[in-house]
């Protein structure tokens, strides 16, 4: 770990090392193989290993179909792997918690439910007055650009905006860790960039731990301590690659940084250099 | 143009209809073909007698009760249905085998066994309206997709919670569908049973007025009763349209031409 200068007005970088002191979730070993329609074993994930530390954040970039959503599901625990273990906190994962909040590719929202509703349904459930959660999920709406849609239903948001529900929806909850699996993907780079800071925010502020899945090489260098990066061979752990960045961090100066310029000419060279970039074949 | 025709269209398609018939029955001159017009006249007697009004009420509550036990049997089962591989495995072989066969078929037997009264009818109605409940309840709940559930799942929903709180909504607009078709199939149901087991009933006055060779009555009970199922009918979906009104774009009408 290398000493990050303090630059004026800005507090050190927090270190990588005190960030991960704590496994909380450890996947040891896990592979997962689906058997498919024509009844062939298709391997989606085989031995995965890793540790992500409490209050981490750690993003998997990889190519599309290496594994990426099916490693978040068995976090989660909606999917049990075909062999290994997924444990939080040192406890075997059995089954879908709490504790742990998806953000779904495919956004998920509950149509009957208009979006003030969507929102508020994770703390309802949880036994909050009902006048608190409204509050608590219009904040989180206003937080994510969407005050004064609250009446709107699923059906007539666009994608950027159902994925940006569906975030507040789970951050509304206030699960320990955030299991992201492309919660940017559709929008736009302004949108995108302010998420991504208002991400950082959250994390800091509640010391959340986050795995987050993403195809921007960029994108994973800016928000993350470490980058997982997958390969499609079929789903394995290519590289680890600890970012060490000072923190908090800020676009326009990281732009301007070598060594983020570095990482992510790094990151990009090792795909390339892979040629398992490409579409699935 | 546009906004005046549309509410007239219905209307006009009656009139023609009306006309059509008047004339037809005008030109054939058969006495068990009466005029619309006579037909028509025959309507209001009916409504303001006593004993009639008592037959289709009975008739309208024994529907109301078995198309109530219907849904609330069937939406559940065919929910269980659509998330349980086990319970679908050991229900669908039965609802195939019931399927085919016409529920008023089964009127004999049932008469047999519970009586010519209000409870083999009932149940007749109630059978009639379960399968096609029971068939898209099942097809909704399957058709709900799996990440809901998971969301639910994480923000600490129980299994039962999850398919009353998460499966229901999802499949209403699809359970709904299938209510609509149970509440025609009731209407038809109620009338083969009362024409079945002749007792008393909307279904009853019209047999009664068929042996008695009244043809305007038997053509004025016709349009009650297709007037009751139509009423009905546009009730209930209009009840139907409130409670989807998250669910698909509002058309006004699928098949106009506008
Ligand atoms: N239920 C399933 N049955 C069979 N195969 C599956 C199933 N779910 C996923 N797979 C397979 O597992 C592999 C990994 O899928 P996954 O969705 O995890 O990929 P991903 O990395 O998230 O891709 P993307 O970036 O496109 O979202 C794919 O090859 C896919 O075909
Ligand atoms: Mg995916």
């Amino acid at each position: 770990m290398g000493v990050t200068p303090i630059r004026p007005g800005q507090l050190a970088g927090v270190p990588l090392g005190r960030r991960a002191a704590t496994p909380i979730i450890e996947i040891d070993h896990v592979s997962q193989v689906f058997k498919t329609s024509s009844r062939r074993d298709h391997t989606a994930l085989s031995d995965i290993s890793l540790t992500v530390g409490e209050g981490a954040f750690v993003s998997i970039l990889g190519p599309s179909g290496c594994g990426k959503s099916t490693l978040l599901y068995i976090v989660g625990g909606f999917v049990s792997p075909t062999s290994g273990t997924a444990k939080m906190k040192g406890k075997p994962i059995t089954g879908p918690g709490t504790d742990r909040g998806p953000v779904f590719q495919e956004f998920a929202l509950f149509p009957w439910k208009s979006v003030l509703g969507n929102v508020m349904y994770g703390p309802l459930q949880q036994g909050m007055k009902p006048a608190k959660a409204a509050a608590l999920a219009r904040t989180l709406l206003a937080m994510v650009g969407l005050t004064g849609f609250e009446k709107f239903y699923p059906k007539e948001l666009s994608g950027g905006m159902k994925q940006r529900v569906a975030l507040a929806r789970t951050l509304a909850y206030g699960p320990e860790v955030l299991l992201m699996d492309e919660p940017f993907g559709a929008l736009d780079a302004h949108t995108r960039t302010r998420l991504q800071n208002d991400l950082l925010d959250i994390w800091e502020r509640d010391r959340k731990t986050v795995l987050f899945v993403t195809h921007s090489v960029e994108e994973a260098v800016f928000l993350s301590d470490k980058v997982v990066m997958m390969s499609r061979s079929p789903g394995r752990i290519r590289e680890v690659i600890d970012i060490d960045l000072p923190r908090p961090r800020r676009r326009d100066e990281l732009l301007l940084d070598p060594r983020y310029q570095k990482y992510i000419v790094e990151i990009e060279r090792m795909f390339d250099a892979s040629g398992d970039n490409e579409l699935p074949s | 143009m546009n906004g005046l025709w549309k509410p007239l269209a219905p209307v006009l398609a009656c009139c023609g209809l009306l006309l059509a018939w008047q004339f037809a029955s005008l030109g054939l001159k058969n006495d068990s073909f009466p005029t619309a017009l006579d037909s028509l006249r025959a309507i209001p007697p009916i409504l303001t007698d006593k004993e009639s009004l008592i037959n289709i009420l009975a008739s309208l509550r024994r529907m109301a009760i078995g198309f109530a036990l219907a849904l609330a049997f069937s939406i559940p089962l065919g929910l269980l249905m659509g998330r349980s591989r086990s319970t679908a495995a050991f229900f669908n072989p039965l609802l195939m085998l019931i399927y085919p066969v016409p529920k008023a078929a089964l009127m004999p037997i049932i008469m047999l066994w519970l009586g010519v009264g209000d409870v083999s009818k009932t149940l007749v109605i109630f059978l009639g309206v379960s399968l096609p409940v029971i068939y898209h309840s099942f097809e909704g709940a399957k058709a709900v997709e799996e990440k809901m559930l998971w969301s639910g799942a994480a923000m600490g929903l129980s299994p039962p919670e999850r398919l009353l709180r998460i499966v229901l909504p999802a499949a209403l607009p699809e359970i709904l569908t299938g209510c609509r078709t149970g509440l025609v199939l009731a209407l038809i149901t109620m009338v083969t049973s009362e024409m079945i087991a002749r007792q008393s009933g909307a279904g009853n006055i019209l047999f009664n007025a068929l042996d008695m060779g009244q043809y305007d009555t038997v053509f004025a009970m016709i349009i009650i009763i297709g007037a009751m199922g139509i009423c009905l009918d546009a009730a209930f979906e209009i009840v139907r349209r409130w409670l989807v009104r998250w669910s698909e774009p509002q058309f006004d009408m699928p098949l106009s031409f506008s």
